[in-house]
């Protein structure tokens, strides 16, 4: 029986156009609050194996635990609450990348920590190796420490439980490579890649059952502590999208396919 | 998970647009206290309120796509509180404009009056006395009062509902589930009785594939159908009761816009409307709205009407935005936003059955955009809101929601309004367009200046019946060996035929900037975000397969605002690619030939599905 | 003044990896531009060879033992936390390999110390370290400093040339971590490689090779030449050793599931629906360029295209050179030249 509790923050739909601006608070996106956003992708994947995961071993539950604007976490949960049960809660704070890594793990953890049942025996930590505001890698990590938990695995593509309750784990690591290790059993911290399922349909009737959480999740929602000055931001910039192209017109073949030539080589 | 799920509820709601805005927020209201308590019970959950769920199709509830600029009466009245500053991109109105826009390459196709009006305005125009022509361009000296908007407001129809619905739900009234399509009305016994979802997991054509979840059935006490100007919904609906002695839905326009971040020298105040008429060809309008924070909400409507059978408002839009009036404060801007959506233009002339017993229309579908006042959103909202006020009645009173009980709550409601009288007056506005622009712009300040009294009269015909062959169109201009020789050329290459058409009669190339003139698909990605999620049937189909292959026009590749249907160099049936389709539902009516199982319908068949436009900012 | 410490772990064969030395200059970049001491902090079974050759960066610290050898969480974590505070670092310098990248976020955590990952340059500005990475998937990028320390900082790899000092006589420290048993609830059972058949997508390979749906349409002679598509495609891959991706009117032309070039899957659609690989120069060959398969293109550093259109979308700023001429000529002639 596990206790998953899945950290996912939210980000903007990976189309948009972004635009930093340096606001009173710190760093953040252009309208920020107007772009459409999502779960992060790689924390929407350790979301589907918890819930995966809760399903083959009876008696384990799935807590969702989200850093983010409440008005813009009620929306994007409208979307996810389709994909799998769990149990939403909400640290209310911003979304955005510019946020240290340790700040948000900190109002993560104080979320977790107000979790009632939670044990931390049976506890696996789950989320994204890697979010796709900050791309950093390194909140899990550091919640796991608060948490005790010393069993950490990032990249994770697969996980196996073993009868007596052990763990293994497949991590992507250099060269496309796949580091496969085995853990006695939880706790135990998995930041997930793509992992192996499938975006789950839309469900409306696992939307409706965990809507029944989700709002009064949302309206309990305790304002988070962070510090935007955690980080000394000399500047954000976009790089120059525009390249100068260089258009080679009415050139022999031969000529042509000598400069890629000596380009494969350079 | 591949038995159909079934769930019954009090109130099921199909679609999520200010007319369901107006609906909720009335019935959230009347069902539940400030406190969450409820008002009244469900019969489903006793104990809690009555449960209404919302299901709408796009992935998210801001995606919608109008332009807008509103009396705002209905929306006002039933808000009272609300304030513009805080809806991002919402501002009253503080200038209007009109003016007509004189073709600066003589591309456009204009009847002889027209073009001698042009010629004199570009001859004399600053002379005439009181004239303001200016950069090939007069802005007209007053506003007609039927097109007026004084004291209301220009927003982001996006912005709006994303608001309104956190607003909805916030209460706990409701839920308002985006990413679900609605597949169809369950009838039994002539009776509404629910809706069925759309089936995931499954191939282009509908099979059961890997992931397979049929669409679950939801069944209710009232189904509220307000699914927009397209809605399949509401069109099966129409199918199996027909309209009204006497209906028909044959008016729609197209209108594509851009939401633009202004340049830096562009003088334009926040909250000036502009409407444009003239150009790029006389059938198309214009508007461009200033938002707050130095941004446009600009495009073009191509109607029904517009006898073009390569009408693409893609790159209409491209030479409209160039006019020199626009050009000349846009230059330098860039996209933010694209998004293309059809307007039911039918009003009043193809209201539907607005109740029945399950169930009752409100908004675009059912009748209520106003052509006349080119008004639509508040008219939506405003039968929502009608609709809401019946529904609580009738919830007090413990009432079924019968055909009886709605058409004396709602439909009472409705006719007594002013949505029904000005839809009235307006009833036969646009008629004369059938009949060319200039009888079409009479024939509306006709009707609009004698409340209706008068008119210009015209017979419609199905959309269809107005697309005439490529060959008859450029007669005169283009020869039919020439035409032989672009569409063969066009087809071998897979491509529409529009641009080079448009080339040979004189428009200028698009000269891409990568700002603001960028190409179909960049603007797809860049202003559009078009998605979809994989595990859906294809939503377009062509019914008749033979029927393409010996159409000639193929108006619906040329016509379609997402490229998404192509020209199939192997068959003469075109190809659908529903990742980049817009659900602008264009394409149910840029058809040139009929169907063979209702002559008023075409050959298109557009359906429920998920995805499309991820911008919520139109 | 700040202390310095580049860590690593010290492969089987006692040798640092080439990301660890490309980290280990961009310490000596910095320690050098704020005048700072620069220690090294090394564990892993032995790591004697690894001191030998970097011992003219500054003093070694080892954590050395058979539990260090393997890449597991707990064992390296605790090697790094003890390296740092034998060497009293206020800056901890890795590479950002998935060792690493795995371990130092939560020393950073013990050490109540703070970390900024896959960083791109790091550099002295008046007199404070300031760093260089992306957000929001490399799509924009910051510098940034901080006050807080200890300040753990991985470094990506690419971005430095890799250290070859000469090397020397390390004055090395030992650095003793007894090995608990929660240390070792985590046992690592093996690695498995990707097979090495015929695999046309290459996450390693310097270069990318994109196919476009011209490949398959009817050229100048009105007819369309697939099969020699087909070869000059296959072999361009095989002897460039690129990694092989397409747009997504190539993948989706030939109905369902099945492809008009039989080597072609979805998994080969660069773009917007499509993959976004990384590799250091792409090629796009009969491809309009259009932006949902650019924005695709996002990590491919240089880019050239081989269009028939000189309007294409490659020639608006989306490529660097824009060959305008036959693929089909250009590549045959190409792969005679590649011999
Ligand atoms: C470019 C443009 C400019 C316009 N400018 C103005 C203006 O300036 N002023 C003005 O007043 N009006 C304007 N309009 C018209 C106005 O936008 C519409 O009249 C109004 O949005 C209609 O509201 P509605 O709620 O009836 O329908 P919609 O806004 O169309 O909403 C219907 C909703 O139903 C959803 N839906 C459809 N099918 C399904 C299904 N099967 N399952 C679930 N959900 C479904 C749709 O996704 C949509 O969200 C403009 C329209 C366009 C396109
Ligand atoms: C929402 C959305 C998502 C999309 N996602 C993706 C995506 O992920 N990936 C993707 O690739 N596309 C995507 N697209 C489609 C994209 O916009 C383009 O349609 C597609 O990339 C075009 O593919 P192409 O350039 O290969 O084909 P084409 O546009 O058909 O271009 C073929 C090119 O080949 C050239 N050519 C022909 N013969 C020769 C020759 N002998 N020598 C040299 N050149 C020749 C022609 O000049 C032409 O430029 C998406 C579109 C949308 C709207
Ligand atoms: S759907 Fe078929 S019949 Fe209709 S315009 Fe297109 S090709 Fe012609
Ligand atoms: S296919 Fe999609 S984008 Fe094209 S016209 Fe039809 S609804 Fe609009």
């Amino acid at each position: 029986m596990f206790h998953i509790v899945v950290c996912g923050g939210i980000v903007p739909d990976p189309l948009q156009t972004l635009e930093p601006v340096k606001g009173p608070a710190g760093w953040g996106l252009k309208n920020e609050l107007m772009l459409p956003s999502i779960l992060d992708p790689w924390a929407s994947h350790a979301l589907y194996e918890a819930a995966h995961l809760a399903k083959a071993v009876p008696g384990s539950k799935v807590w969702l635990v989200s850093l983010g604007p409440k008005a813009k976490l009620q929306q994007v949960m409208m979307t996810v609450a389709q994909k799998a049960p769990f149990e939403l809660v909400v640290a209310d704070g911003p979304a955005g990348g510019f946020v240290d890594s340790f700040e948000v793990a900190e109002a993560l953890f104080a979320a977790i920590s107000g979790i009632a049942g939670l044990d931390a025996s049976k506890l696996l930590l789950f989320g994204g190796w890697q979010s796709a505001s900050r791309g950093s890698g390194s909140t899990l990590q550091i919640l796991g420490e608060k948490l005790g938990i010393t069993d950490q695995f990032q990249g994770v593509d697969k996980l196996t439980v073993g009868a007596d309750g052990s763990l293994e784990v497949m991590e992507r690591i250099e060269g496309g490579a796949y580091q496969i290790s085995t853990c006695t059993g939880a706790p135990a911290a998995l930041g997930w890649a793509t992992g192996e399922l499938p975006e789950p349909p839309n469900n409306p009737q696992v939307g409706m059952a965990n809507m029944r959480l989700v709002m009064p999740a949302l309206q309990k929602a305790k304002p988070a502590a962070v510090n935007a000055a955690a980080i000394d931001y000399q500047s954000v910039t976009l790089p120059a999208q525009k390249r100068e192209t260089r258009v080679v017109k009415d050139t022999p073949v031969d000529v042509i396919a000598q400069e890629i030539i000596d380009w494969l080589a350079s | 998970m591949n038995e159909r799920q079934s769930m019954e509820t009090d109130i099921v709601c199909v679609g999520f647009g200010p007319a369901m805005g107006g609906f909720l927020t009335t019935l959230a209201k009347g069902i539940v206290n400030e406190d969450g308590s409820a008002v009244m019970e469900s019969t489903v959950v006793p104990g809690l309120p009555p449960q209404v769920i919302c299901y709408e199709r796009a992935d998210d509830i801001g995606v919608g796509v109008s332009g807008v600029v509103s009396k705002a009466r209905g929306i006002r009245e039933s808000l009272p509180e609300l304030d513009p500053a805080c809806i991002p991109l919402c501002t009253p109105i503080t200038e209007e404009k009109v003016v007509y826009l004189v073709d600066p390459h003589g591309a456009s196709r204009r009847s002889l009056p027209l073009k001698a009006a042009d010629a004199a305005l570009k001859l004399l125009g600053g002379k005439f006395p009181g004239c303001r022509y200016k950069d090939m361009a007069v802005e007209l000296p007053y506003i007609p009062p039927f097109l007026e908007k004084h004291g209301g407001l220009t927003f982001s129809l996006g912005q709006f509902n994303q608001w309104v619905g956190n607003t909805v739900m916030a209460t706990g009234a409701a839920q308002i589930w985006p990413a679900s399509p609605v597949a169809a009305p369950i009838i039994e016994h002539r009776k509404v009785v629910g809706v069925r979802l759309a089936d995931q997991g499954v191939d282009k054509a509908g099979k059961p594939d890997a992931a397979y979840m049929p669409g679950m059935d939801v069944r209710a006490r009232l189904t509220v159908v307000g699914d927009g100007p397209v809605g399949p919904v509401g069109r099966a609906i129409d199918e199996a009761r027909g309209l009204p002695m006497g209906h028909h839905q044959r008016d729609y326009a197209v209108g594509m816009k851009f939401v633009v971040d202004l340049p830096g020298n562009c003088p334009w105040k926040v909250g000036t409307v502009i409407h444009t008429i003239g150009y790029p060809e006389p059938e198309i309008f214009g508007f461009l709205y200033v938002l707050p924070g130095h941004v446009a909400s600009l495009g073009i409507f191509v109607p029904s009407w517009f006898d073009n059978p390569v009408r693409t408002a893609y790159r209409y839009l491209q030479h409209w935005m160039q006019h020199p009036y626009l050009w000349k404060y846009l230059k330098g801007g860039t996209i933010r936003s694209f998004g293309a959506k059809t307007l039911q233009e039918s009003g009043k002339n193809g209201e539907p059955y607005l109740v029945g017993d399950g169930y009752a229309r409100i908004g675009e579908g059912s009748g209520t955009t106003n052509v006349l006042t080119g008004s639509g959103v508040d008219e939506a909202w405003t039968s929502g809101v009608q609709l809401g006020q019946a529904v609580v009645e009738l919830l007090e009173k413990g009432l079924p929601f019968t055909s009886e009980n709605l058409e004396k709550t709602y439909v009472a409601r409705r006719r007594a309004s002013w949505v029904e009288a000005e839809a009235k007056i307006a009833a036969r506005s646009r008629e004369a367009f059938a009949s060319g622009f200039i009888p079409g712009i009479i024939g509306m300040a006709l009707t609009g200046l004698t409340k209706g009294a008068l008119c210009w009269p015209a017979d419609s015909e199905p959309v269809h019946k107005r697309i005439p062959s490529i060959e008859e169109y450029y007669h005169g201009r283009i020869s039919c060996e020439e035409i032989t020789r672009i569409r063969q050329e066009a087809t071998a290459k897979g491509l529409a035929l529009h641009d080079a058409l448009m080339d040979k009669v004189g428009w200028p190339e698009i000269e891409y900037d990568g700002k603001l003139l960028i190409s179909h698909q960049d603007a797809l990605l860049l202003g559009g975000k078009v998605q979809a999620a994989p595990g859906y049937a294809d939503h377009v189909t062509f019914e008749c397969p033979d029927t393409c292959r010996a159409c000639a026009e193929k108006t619906c590749i040329e016509a379609c605002s997402g490229q998404a249907i192509t020209t199939n160099p192997d068959d003469g049936v075109p190809l659908f690619d529903r990742e980049k389709c817009v659900h602008c539902g264009a394409c149910l009516w840029n058809c040139s030939k009929p169907s063979k199982a209702d002559p008023e319908r075409t050959n298109v068949r557009f359906a429920a599905g998920a995805g499309g436009l991820h911008s919520a900012e139109n | 003044m700040e202390t310095i410490l580049f860590c690593a772990p010290v492969a089987a064969d006692g040798t640092l990896a080439k990301a660890s030395l490309e980290a280990l200059s961009a310490a000596k970049t910095l320690a050098e531009g704020l005048g700072a001491t620069l220690a090294v902090g090394l564990f892993g079974a032995d790591v004697a060879p690894a001191a030998a050759a970097v011992a003219a960066c500054g003093p070694v610290f080892a954590v050395t033992g058979e539990a260090f050898a393997v890449a597991r969480y707990a064992t390296d974590a605790a090697a790094l936390e003890a390296l740092a505070k034998a060497a009293s670092a206020t800056i901890i310098i890795a590479a950002d390999d998935s060792r690493v990248s795995r371990a130092l976020p939560g020393v950073a955590a013990r050490l109540n110390g703070r970390i900024d990952a896959h960083v791109v340059a790091i550099a002295a500005k008046d007199g404070k370290p300031l760093v260089t990475r992306g957000y929001y998937r490399q799509r924009m990028t910051a510098e940034l400093t901080r006050a807080a320390r200890p300040w753990c900082v991985t470094v990506s790899g690419g971005c430095y040339a890799a250290y070859d000092g000469a090397p020397g006589q390390a004055s090395l420290t030992d650095v003793s971590v007894p090995v608990t048993e929660a240390m070792t609830r985590t046992t690592i059972k093996a690695v498995v490689a990707p097979s090495a058949d015929e695999q046309t997508i290459r996450p390693d390979a310097k270069m990318l090779f994109v196919a476009g749906a011209g490949w398959t349409k009817k050229q100048g002679d009105g007819a369309a030449h697939v099969p020699e598509a087909g070869q000059l495609i296959l072999g361009f891959l095989g002897k460039a050793k690129a990694s092989l991706g397409s747009s997504k009117s190539l993948v989706d032309m030939g109905g369902e599931g099945e492809s008009v070039l039989p080597f072609l899957t979805h998994l080969h659609q660069v773009g917007q629906t499509g993959a976004t690989p990384r590799h250091q120069k792409g090629l796009a060959t009969c491809c309009h360029g259009e932006e949902p398969h650019v924005v695709g293109w996002r990590f491919i550093t240089e880019r050239r295209a081989v269009n028939l259109d000189a309007a294409c979308g490659w020639a608006q700023g989306k490529a660097d050179v824009l060959y305008v001429a036959d693929a089909f000529e250009v590549m045959r002639r190409v792969n005679e030249l590649l011999g």
